[in-house]
């Protein structure tokens, strides 16, 4: 299958280099980066090393004033522990009611990986934009966590590493010089099984505002149950229902931006979540951030947590575990080519904290270098609990 | 009938003669009319100057740091409507390649869009503060057109002679409901073509204290609009540079108003 992905890749590079016509030729552009990670981290006793990295080949022609295509591969390989067991991580009153025979079950593998991440083609005409293949999507207004994008979870430590793409029909239809409607249709097994949107984007004064509906299928999983035909824990898939709405502007001279979104779920309950969020830039060129997040989804008590919540929120199933948070960012440049910066995940609900140093430093013209650590000083079975390991990792990426 | 001809005429010769005289004595003396210019007068025209209707550039940007590296940016830039719609693109470096920012209502509203996400994001006001790219040109100090006499208060200072040209000099002091990052700027502008050819920054609160300070040569006539090719931005908080040269640049082009949408910032 992935020699299959790596075949259509090459294959469609070596048609836009050879069957389009010498002009649209010299538009076809090549780029992209090469990144090598190492990721540390304390574990009870151990301390565990995790290497990565990750090519990443982006791809970009413009044939005509009205087509458009773009593509990009990536290859990732793994080294170091590459199977972390995600019950190292939580409390002994979840674990211990896990039968030992299933206990092995609950590791995540790095495994090496390739895969066409996006390649979507956007045709141009002049009441519309369609869109056609795996592409971006991207929603809301918020900066670490987005309760109107169903399609992507950012990663709370890292919130504007890129997302993977999604294979969808999408044609937006511009009303005006400042209105949107958008259209997403992203296809599954079967139409009642698809994603579909629709939403309208606006602007009123300083304020930019957007509505938006999405129906699709979300797929938990029950993982106290493991299905021995699927090897896989028990899928629950449930229709999801979700009325949103988003807007970011300005008050008081700082950035403000918010974002709602409700769920009505076939099965189980319905939730609703909540980002509000605001931003500035001193004179002296610091930059702070502050966002809210609500989560119903979420338990208020810690001592309710339990395995399905722990799992479902590492294998990016649901956003929150704890039901309300808070994220602050200072970042300050401090010097041309070195940004300091600190990043904190507070849970209100369980009085857990995470701190995350950063630095990121421009190493040449087109080498970056980021650095993060990894606090967590919650007490254990919080969110961020001590026994969540701390640690960091350090990234140097090469664009070329 | 020929008496009342030939007084037409003589009457004609003398209006011609005191034009003549009226032209001649203006132009004799026009090169002091300056003396009587405010510093209200000079700022408009040279907000004439710099505010050309529409214009497509193509710029280098290159950072030079306290350490002595450097970092080099190349962009392409539109502007409409007086500078109040810009549009930037970068074409270089890779790790910027095809980000993109749009600024609407004078730089009142940013937006930033990141290719690798295909997001877009709004930024408030605040952050035209920020360092574009790092450099030590603000966003604010890119967006907009000739906006001085909008914001400041002008007011004429003695004359010099500034980097080998006669000069006006003018003190700008920030009015008191605009939200800019200079408490005061004080401004040479060559008498010869009302072109600014130093401008010096001073800091927000303190308008004693130089932050910082623009130097603008190798001024070229281009489409009939005076233009310096190469700009000079030096930080004396930082002790860094940062230079502008203008690769390309044609001025009233025809824009579209949807090439400053967010529909065309995700191109």
């Amino acid at each position: 299958m992935k020699k299959w992905i790596l075949f259509v890749f090459v294959l469609i590079s070596l048609l836009l280099f050879f069957l389009t016509p010498p002009k649209a030729q010299g538009q076809v552009d090549l780029f992209g980066y090469y990144e090598s990670q190492i990721m540390g981290a304390q574990v009870k006793d151990n301390f565990y090393q995790l290497f990565a990295n990750k090519l990443r080949v982006d791809l970009k022609s413009e044939l005509s004033d009205h087509v458009f295509f773009a593509a990009n591969f990536d290859y990732i390989t793994y080294h170091g522990k590459k199977q972390w067991n995600i019950l190292d991580f939580l409390s002994s009153e979840i674990t211990s009611e896990i039968p030992d025979s299933m206990k092995p079950l609950y590791v995540i593998p790095f495994s090496n990986r390739h895969f066409l991440d996006n390649a979507f083609l956007r045709l141009s005409f002049q009441p519309f934009d369609l869109t056609l293949g795996k592409q971006q999507i991207s929603l809301g207004t918020g900066y670490v966590w987005n309760p109107m994008d169903v399609f992507n979870i950012k990663d709370i430590l890292d919130p504007t590493y890129e997302q993977p793409g999604h294979n969808a029909l999408r044609m937006d239809v511009p009303i005006g010089l400042s209105s949107t409607l958008t259209a997403l249709y992203s296809p599954g097994d079967e139409w009642k099984n698809s994603a579909k949107m629709l939403q309208f984007k606006s602007r009123i004064s300083r304020f930019d505002f957007s509505v938006i509906g999405i129906e699709k299928t979300w797929l938990f999983h029950d993982y106290t149950v493991f299905d021995p035909y699927e090897m896989s824990f028990q899928a629950l898939p449930e229709k999801r229902r979700l009325l949103g709405a988003s807007t970011a502007g300005q008050l008081l001279g700082m950035g403000v931006w918010a974002e709602f979104a409700y769920n009505w779920m076939d099965e189980t309950d319905d939730f609703y979540e909540l980002v509000v969020g605001t931003d500035y830039t001193f004179d002296f060129q610091t930059y702070f951030l502050l966002e809210y997040y609500r989560n119903t989804l979420g338990k208020n008590d810690y001592r309710d947590y339990n395995l399905n919540d722990w799992m479902r929120n590492f294998a990016q199933e649901q956003k929150a575990v704890s039901r309300d948070q808070i994220y602050l960012l200072v970042q300050h440049p401090a010097t041309d080519l070195l940004i300091v910066g600190m990043s904190s995940i507070f849970s209100i609900s369980d009085q857990s904290l995470a701190l995350v140093p950063t630095v990121m430093y421009s190493f040449s013209q087109n080498v970056d270098i980021y650095g993060y650590l990894n606090w967590n000083v919650g007490k254990e079975g919080t969110f961020f609990a001590r026994t969540m390991g701390n640690g960091g990792f350090i990234r140097v990426r090469v664009y070329f | 009938m020929k008496e009342k001809s030939k007084q037409k005429n003589s009457y004609r010769g003398l209006f011609l003669l005191f034009a003549l005289l009226t032209a001649g004595v203006f132009l004799t003396w026009s090169p002091f009319l300056g003396q009587n210019l405010t510093g209200d007068e000079i700022i408009q025209k040279v907000d004439e100057l710099l505010t050309t209707q529409t214009a497509h550039a193509k710029m280098k940007m290159t950072i030079e740091t306290t350490s002595g590296q450097k970092r080099t940016f190349v962009y392409e830039s539109w502007t409409k409507d007086e500078g109040e719609k810009n549009l930037i693109r970068y074409l270089e470096p890779s790790r910027v390649k095809d980000q993109a920012v749009l600024m609407l209502n004078n730089a009142n509203d940013i937006w930033m869009f990141f290719p690798r996400t295909q997001r877009v994001r709004k930024l408030a006001t605040h952050a035209k503060k920020q360092k574009m790219q790092g450099s030590d040109f603000s966003y604010e100090d890119m967006g907009g057109g000739g906006e001085f006499e909008e914001d400041f208060k002008a007011k004429r200072l003695d004359d010099e002679e500034k980097n080998g040209h006669d000069c006006y000099k003018v003190e700008l002091i920030r009015k008191p409901d605009k939200d800019i990052s200079y408490s005061r700027l004080l401004i040479w502008v060559i008498k010869e073509n009302f072109y600014p050819i130093v401008i010096e920054y001073y800091d927000e609160k303190d308008p004693t204290y130089l932050q910082k300070t623009l130097t603008q040569s190798d001024i070229q006539v281009i489409d009939g609009i005076p233009t310096a090719k190469k700009m000079v931005m030096k930080n004396l908080n930082d002790q860094t540079q940062t230079v502008m040269e203008v690769k390309e640049i044609e001025y009233e082009v025809e824009l579209d108003d949807r090439l400053f949408t967010e529909r065309n910032l995700k191109r």
